[in-house]
């Protein structure tokens, strides 16, 4: 048996190196997952949530979105005001005890995850369309284009390039508090952690190599983050195209909508 | 064809807002051809009135009619592709590049070919003398270009009638001519224009008509020369007498 911390490291990755790197993908596929999933779901809630109503609506179109609306904001209520630890084993042992319904632990962690993210999403994407100028929405009608026309076209592409920090900051977070899911027996990083540790009683060594991954992953993610910001940034240069106009000319309009050959 | 049947018809336009009557009874005509200035004090409701000529906000009463038929039963994209407008604060699509501003609602809404809504939109980008500029985003442009590309998105709508609030109040004072400049030739070229404007010389010089707005009604509507010579009403020449000292109503 090994008598230095550092022997005690490199057994444990000798003995336990495949499972570490396993436990490594599960946490990553559980964050990934949870996090385009939650994000989707954030999407759909936060488009519903902001559908306009007029004075003039049908009343079972106002009632059904109020319903809706009512709906929404208890789910996100619900899932941000309790731990997620807590959700795991409340949907986990509720599906088994009462739906008679033995889920698989991965696909389990990505069905909460995936809903708890989403709450929390759907509060960002919300703030990513209120933050989209009114005036560009106004512009969008004044050319005719339907609510769904200016939303997909003109406000979802810039609320989503907004809130791309706080999506990435999601991801971090999730990739860190996939870890509580270890309560329902899922292999990431956590769990593997706490089987390698008990075999030889090694905690801190065994979360030691844990914590290390766990710090390689977010810190990784985060840099990889912030080099897709920054290209999305980009594009701040254009050409500027040869000009054929004058524009001091007196400007025809064309009832029939022809375009001249000038 | 001696009475030509105007385009837009408003007639007894009401909006409230809660216990604030800010429009009380307007109504006027638009023929094909005009040039209106709507002037007036700040407050007086002359953006209220675009926008619910436009319907970004519901009249409260009144009925406006578009080549005779109520706008009302008509389809909304329908009618505001034929009634075009300018804003203030040009609002242009910050995702898209200037030729993807001038080109989306011509696909989107009217449903014309990537080819054809190209060409359109060169063809009005060139006669703001903005094609230059047709990768740019609007992040990059000044004031004033960011004015020009909007009313070429405007115009590639080919609407019957453009609508403008205020193009040039948020433009610094250098950009402002570039734009007048644009409309004038618009103008000259037989559009028509509702404009809300506090450029007085624009509204002398170039249209056809000066509406006088004062607390929610029209107060005076006339010939420029007239209005600007001899006012008939107290309130009228009181406001211009301001203005024209000042320079801006503001
Ligand atoms: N959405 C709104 N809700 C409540 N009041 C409003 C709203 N929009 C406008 N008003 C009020 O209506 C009145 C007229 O506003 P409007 O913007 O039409 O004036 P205006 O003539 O365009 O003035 P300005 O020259 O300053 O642009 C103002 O008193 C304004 O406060
Ligand atoms: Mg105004």
């Amino acid at each position: 048996m090994p008598t230095t911390f550092w022997g005690w490291v490199s057994l444990l990755i000798e003995k336990y190196g495949p499972l570490f790197l396993n436990g490594t993908l599960y946490t990553m596929l559980i964050a990934i997952s949870g996090t385009v999933i939650g994000f989707v779901i954030g999407l759909l809630v936060a488009i519903v949530r902001t559908i306009p109503v007029s004075p003039k609506d049908p009343v079972a179109k106002k009632a059904g979105l109020k319903l809706a609306s009512f709906l929404l904001n208890v789910y996100i209520e619900v899932f941000r005001g309790t731990p997620m630890i807590v959700q795991a084993m409340v949907i986990y042992y509720g599906a088994m005890m009462y739906l008679g319904l033995r889920m698989p632990a991965l696909g389990a962690a990505i069905f909460i995850i995936s809903i708890n993210t989403g709450a929390y999403m759907a509060e960002i994407v919300r703030g990513g369309i209120i933050s989209v100028d009114k005036g560009q929405k106004e512009a969008a009608h004044a050319i005719g284009m339907t609510h769904w026309q200016s939303m997909l076209h003109v406000v979802l592409p810039q609320a989503v390039r907004n809130i791309m920090p706080s999506i990435g900051n999601e991801f971090v977070v999730n990739i860190k508090d996939s870890s509580v899911l270890n309560v329902i027996s899922v292999s990431e990083l956590f769990f593997i952690g706490k089987s390698a540790a008990g075999t030889y009683a090694r905690y801190f060594e065994s979360f030691f190599i844990i914590a290390a991954i766990y710090f390689v992953l977010t810190f990784t993610v985060t840099r990889i983050l912030r080099l897709i910001e920054r290209k999305m940034d980009g594009g701040r240069n254009y050409t500027i195209c040869g000009s054929q106009s004058d524009s001091e000319a007196t400007i025809t309009i064309h009832p029939e909508g022809e375009v001249p050959n000038d | 064809m001696t009475e030509q049947q105007p385009i837009l018809e408003i007639s007894h336009l009401k909006k409230d807002f809660g216990a604030h009557q800010v429009l009380r009874d307007i109504s006027f005509a638009v023929h094909s051809g005009d040039v209106i200035s709507v002037i007036g004090s700040s407050g007086s409701g002359k953006s209220t009135l675009l926008r619910c000529i436009n319907y970004l906000e519901e009249p409260t009463a009144g009925q406006i009619l578009y080549r005779g038929r109520n706008a009302e039963t008509l389809n909304r994209a329908e009618y505001h592709s034929k009634v075009g407008m300018v804003f203030q604060s040009f609002n242009l699509f910050a995702n898209m590049t200037v030729l993807a501003n001038c080109t989306a609602g011509q696909k989107l809404v009217l449903r014309r070919g990537a080819k054809e809504a190209e060409d359109k939109a060169l063809y009005f980008l060139g006669k703001v003398g903005m094609d230059a500029y047709r990768n740019a985003r609007p992040a990059q442009l000044s004031g004033g270009q960011k004015q020009r590309v909007a009313i070429a998105r405007a115009l590639a709508m080919d609407p019957d009638v453009l609508l403008f609030d205020e193009p040039t109040s948020a433009l610094d004072p250098e950009m402002v001519g570039e734009v007048l400049g644009v409309m004038r030739s618009l103008a000259e070229g037989g559009l028509t224009m509702l404009v809300v404007t506090h450029e007085m010389g624009f509204a002398r010089d170039v249209s056809s008509r000066v509406i006088f707005m004062d607390q929610g009604v029209i107060a005076e509507d006339g010939d420029p020369r007239d209005i600007f010579t001899a006012p008939k009403q107290p309130r009228t020449r009181e406001f211009l007498s301001r203005v024209l000292q000042g320079g801006k109503t503001e």
